[in-house]
């Protein structure tokens, strides 16, 4: 006993600097007032408790005017008819590059008034203008970003009208790299205002319903033809599944075939992994290689998804986030390209059991280069603390850092007050706003604002930052991958547009180095089969990398 | 009380050991064999159950899945051809056929060979019924598709989720028997518990009052022994004394009579002889031996039991032997009394005397002194006496110190009194007796 006492009391002592006191060697200050950001979201609750109202919504950092600075995008949902009470449109704040944004919305013809939910942002007509997709409830809308700074709602001419459901999350990536972005949208479940069902924690009062109550919905897939438009080519591709309730989507290539291939996370369902066959069609393989269920056999409830090369082996880890009372899941894939969920193991299963979790992404916060992992999170019904009694509305994020050796310790509490302050949270997005070589988020919450954290890093580190355009690939890179080596530091990226939940982070790659003074050598895997490889690249630069064309600093 | 020769406790303590033993025993055998019963059910039946049921339950939510992706199919819910949800078809019967496999591997031990045929054949008429439906679909006959759907694949589907919700029902039931069981088990160790309890405490109660009665037994025989022995030590004593007495009497009497005759005769023959006639001188010295002989057997006969008690008391006779005593040994006595003497019997008299006479001749033989101390007290109720050396005292080892004060010992409790044999702090021993003086003055 006394034994026992003194090692855990030693332990206490040596773990004490090394966990407790220590700080992640970064802050997250709350910049949203000071950056101008009023943006507050509307779900349009008005105490019916649509399943819709709790969903939303996204947000997305990206360069809309192609200065350098990235600027942000965040989707608002709105009033439901016969319950009008103000002009709720989504909003494009145009970075000033002073660390202050400007509301543009209106000037860019963005005041347009739907009920948004997720947003994917990519160039799909190669006119090096990032054009906006916003997944609706109802029909989602495409604005093809003109170049001089303005939008147009092209989603009629475009294909992708007639297309009503209960969109979520929605990714642009080009599934048959013929060069020209194609467009996955998940759907959640059959859902009408008319068929709405009374689900209750309580018996008495409403509340939000979990998906069993509504029947599941195919996700969508729309090949990119060339011409601004897009056919459907969900059957083709093998992708329909009526079974779906899907809420989040990602892009891997898990078997490393260059062959971009997709993650759907559902809710209550078993998750999908859609194979790329290299033909124009998928097969979906999710049960097989490990990744439908729970290491239980469960299926759990599917949020946001995220998938990285977690540990620089080349082998790609997912996040998944779950319900509260179920953990988080972080799928590893081993060689055999098995998955296996690591998340107990990891120091995420316990960490993240009571948190019911929405977006969700790794990077690389402190710029050591080992990816991090950001989780926000908030409870879907506000009386949910009546019906059990350690569960709140509102809840803090969860920010794991990463040992370089698989394991994650949660320093979200170190990481700035505010940040750490529990809310209602749902999309969440990392971009370098102020171009200082680190990363910053943008978190949404559900039915209140918006937060802007700045990242004040203060120990020493610092990275490379790449922009790639793709000239024969899709001009926004999307699918590219970028292998790296740096001293003692190797690992992968990849570009890809939405991640987590509703949302979508920069396109810019940024690799950390540490206090390492150069990237020895930097692959890049166009989606066109180019290979090009770059060679000491200094700390702390920003690059533009065209293919075929090279690497230059990047002027902004 | 008859005196039997005691019997040893320990045969009746090894039985209570061996009939707790033999509880114990039997008792971890028994709850032995019911955890492995209940490891059984627990295992076999309830455990396979659940992951059996676990499967059956997967392959009804399957069975759902195709039902609701039939439904959209026959009203043309999505925009798509019928062949679109061939894949979405495949996956389930993939998930189905894995979810059988697994599910047979577990099957209870309640499902029939019936039963489990059915379950193959239902599935397999299902499958044959939408691959004709595929076959449609691919000859473009919607229509025709979507009536197939509505009638037997309907119908199929409906007879498949009916069979596992029986099955399901069935597992069940099963399980519930097998809870019942096990509850059955936990009553019955619980009830052999109880038992054993009794079992074990019965045997503590019955060993240990045998334990304690034999006991209380060996007491009463000892103190029974004790009493005899007591007994026996006075009758000892008395017979000594009555012996003595007469002894003495005899002598006194007898001899003491005779030679006084002797004596007589011979003065008045020596007196008849003339002065200086021969065998006067001889007369005169047989009649010297005869005087010194009648004095030997006075002197001893005085030993024996002194005349002075039966006629004088306790109080003159100790006088008596004090002065007899100082004579004979050259020991100076400091004498010393207080109190007056009651009446004391003669039985309290006798031992008392002796008392004194053994500590005083003790006093000669180990004590090496030429002085010594005895104290008298009277009372009504009580006397105490103290004789007092200050010689080479006591021996230390008590078996030491012989018949003597054993003797002294067996008086004073024949006089239910007291007695004490003390070390005195500057050398030599004190005795100490008390003795009451009731009316019967002791038991003497």
């Amino acid at each position: 006993m006394l034994r026992r006492e003194f090692l855990a009391g030693l332990g206490g002592l040596l773990a004490a600097p090394a966990f407790g006191q220590q700080g992640p060697g970064f802050r997250f200050t709350d910049v949203t007032r000071a950056a101008g950001i009023d943006f507050v979201h509307n779900s349009g609750a008005f105490g019916k408790k649509y399943l819709p109202e709790t969903m939303g919504s996204g947000c997305a950092f990206f360069d809309y005017d192609g200065d350098g600075w990235q600027d942000i995008l965040l989707i608002n949902s709105m009033d439901w008819p016969g319950h009008k009470r103000r002009r709720t449109p989504l909003k494009l704040y145009r970075n000033n590059r002073n660390g202050t944004f400007t509301d543009v919305t209106r000037a860019a013809g963005l005041d347009v008034e739907m009920y948004g939910l997720g947003v994917t942002i990519g160039d799909y007509d190669n006119d090096g203008h990032p054009d906006i997709f916003v997944s609706c409830l109802g029909q989602s809308r495409l604005f093809h970003n003109t170049g001089k700074g303005t939008f147009v709602d092209v989603t009629r001419s475009s294909g992708l009208w007639e297309h009503e459901g209960f969109s979520t999350s929605a990714m642009w990536f080009d599934y048959d790299r013929d060069g020209l972005l194609d467009l996955f949208v998940t759907n959640y479940v059959r859902w009408t205002q008319e068929g709405d069902i009374f689900c209750s924690f309580d018996g008495n009062s409403k509340a939000y319903c979990t998906p069993e109550a509504y029947r599941g919905v195919t996700c969508w897939l729309f090949r990119n033809r060339g011409d601004g438009t897009f056919e459907d080519v969900t059957a083709k591709a093998g992708v329909l599944d009526t079974t779906s309730k899907s809420l989040g989507v990602t892009l891997l290539d898990f078997n490393n075939d260059g062959w971009p291939d997709v993650f759907v996370a559902n809710d209550t369902q078993p998750n999908k992994l859609y194979t790329n066959l290299r033909n124009g069609r998928f097969l979906e393989q999710a049960v097989r290689i490990g990744l439908a269920f729970s290491e239980d056999g469960r299926a759990r409830a599917g949020m946001g998804v995220d998938a990285a090369d977690v540990d620089n082996s080349g082998l790609v880890s997912i996040i998944v986030t779950n319900f509260d009372n179920e953990m988080m899941g972080l799928y590893r894939s081993n060689r055999d390209g098995q998955f296996v969920d690591r998340a107990p193991q990891a120091g995420i299963g316990q960490a993240t059991r009571h948190s019911l979790g929405f977006g969700c992404f790794f990077f690389d916060p402190d710029l050591d280069g080992m990816l991090d992992l950001l989780i926000v999170n908030g409870h879907i019904d506000e009386s949910i603390s009546r019906a059990r009694r350690n569960v709140t509305h509102a809840q803090p994020p969860h920010l794991f850092m990463n040992d370089g050796k698989g394991n994650f310790r949660d320093v979200s509490r170190l990481a700035g007050e505010s940040f750490a302050a529990p809310k209602v949270a749902r999309g969440a997005a990392y971009g370098d706003f102020d171009n200082d070589g680190d990363l910053d988020v943008l978190i949404t919450t559900n039915n209140g604002p918006a937060y802007l954290y700045r990242n004040d890093l203060d120990n020493g580190h610092r990275g490379v930052r790449l922009r790639l355009t793709g000239t024969k690939s899709n001009r926004d890179a999307i699918g590219a991958v970028v292998k790296f080596e740096a001293s003692g530091l190797a690992g992968t990226r990849i570009v890809k547009s939405a991640t987590g939940y509703l949302s979508q982070c920069e396109l810019p790659v940024t690799i950390g180095l540490g206090r390492r003074d150069a990237l020895q050598r930097v692959t890049i895997f166009w989606p066109s089969g180019r290979t090009e490889e770059y060679k000491n690249l200094k700390a702390g630069g920003r690059f533009v990398v065209e293919e075929g064309k090279g690497l230059k600093p990047d002027r902004a | 009380m008859t005196l039997m020769p005691p019997r040893t406790p320990t045969l009746i303590q090894l039985l209570g050991l061996l009939v707790t033993l033999a509880a114990v025993g039997s008792f971890s055998v028994f709850t032995l064999r019911q955890v492995e019963e209940l490891r059984r059910l627990g295992s076999d039946i309830v455990d396979r159950n659940r992951r059996d049921s676990l499967q059956l339950i997967r392959i009804q939510d399957d069975v759902a899945q195709l039902g609701l992706a039939l439904r959209d199919m026959a009203e043309g819910a999505e925009p798509y051809p019928m062949e679109a949800y061939r894949p979405q078809f495949q996956r389930l019967r993939e998930d189905l056929e894995n979810a059988l496999a697994l599910e047979a591997r577990l099957m209870p031990a309640t499902r029939t060979e019936a039963q489990q045929r059915l379950l193959e054949t239902v599935f397999a008429r299902f499958w044959t019924v939408v691959d004709e439906l595929w076959l449609l679909a691919s000859e473009g006959k919607p229509e025709a598709a979507r009536a197939l759907i509505r009638t037997r694949i309907e119908a199929e589907r409906a007879t498949l989720a009916t069979l596992i919700s029986r099955l399901l029902i069935q597992n069940n039931e099963a399980e519930a028997a097998a809870v019942e069981e096990i509850q059955a088990i936990h009553a019955k160790v619980e009830r052999n518990l109880y038992y054993l309890l009794a079992a074990v405490l019965a045997a503590i109660l019955i060993t240990g009052s045998l334990v304690i009665w034999h006991d209380r037994r060996m007491f009463a025989q000892v103190s029974h022994l004790s009493e005899q022995r007591k007994e026996l030590a006075g009758q000892v004593i008395r017979v000594q004394e009555d012996l003595f007495r007469t002894l003495a009497r005899e002598l006194h009497d007898e001899f003491g009579q005779v030679l006084t005759a002797v004596g007589m005769m011979l003065l008045r023959v020596e007196r008849r002889l003339p002065e200086g006639a021969p065998g006067r001188e001889d007369l005169r010295e047989v009649r010297e031996i005869a005087n010194q002989t009648l004095d030997r057997v006075r002197g001893m006969s005085q030993m024996l039991h002194p005349p002075v008690l039966d006629d004088y008391g306790l109080e003159r006779s100790i006088e008596w032997y004090l002065g007899q005593f100082e004579k004979q040994t050259g020991v100076k006595v400091h004498y010393q009394k207080s109190g007056v003497a009651p009446w004391i019997g003669d039985a309290v008299a006798i031992h008392m005397y002796r008392i004194l006479q053994e500590s005083l001749n003790n006093v000669v033989r180990h004590a090496h002194v030429t002085e010594a101390w005895v104290r008298v007290s009277y009372a009504p109720e009580k006397m105490e006496m103290e004789i007092e050396d200050h010689g080479t005292g006591l021996p230390e080892k008590p078996q030491e110190s012989g018949l003597g004060m054993i003797g002294m010992r067996e008086r004073a409790e024949l006089l239910g009194g007291r007695i004490e044999f003390r070390r005195r702090a500057g050398g030599g021993t004190v005795v100490h007796v008390e003795a009451p003086l009731g009316v019967k003055g002791g038991k003497g």
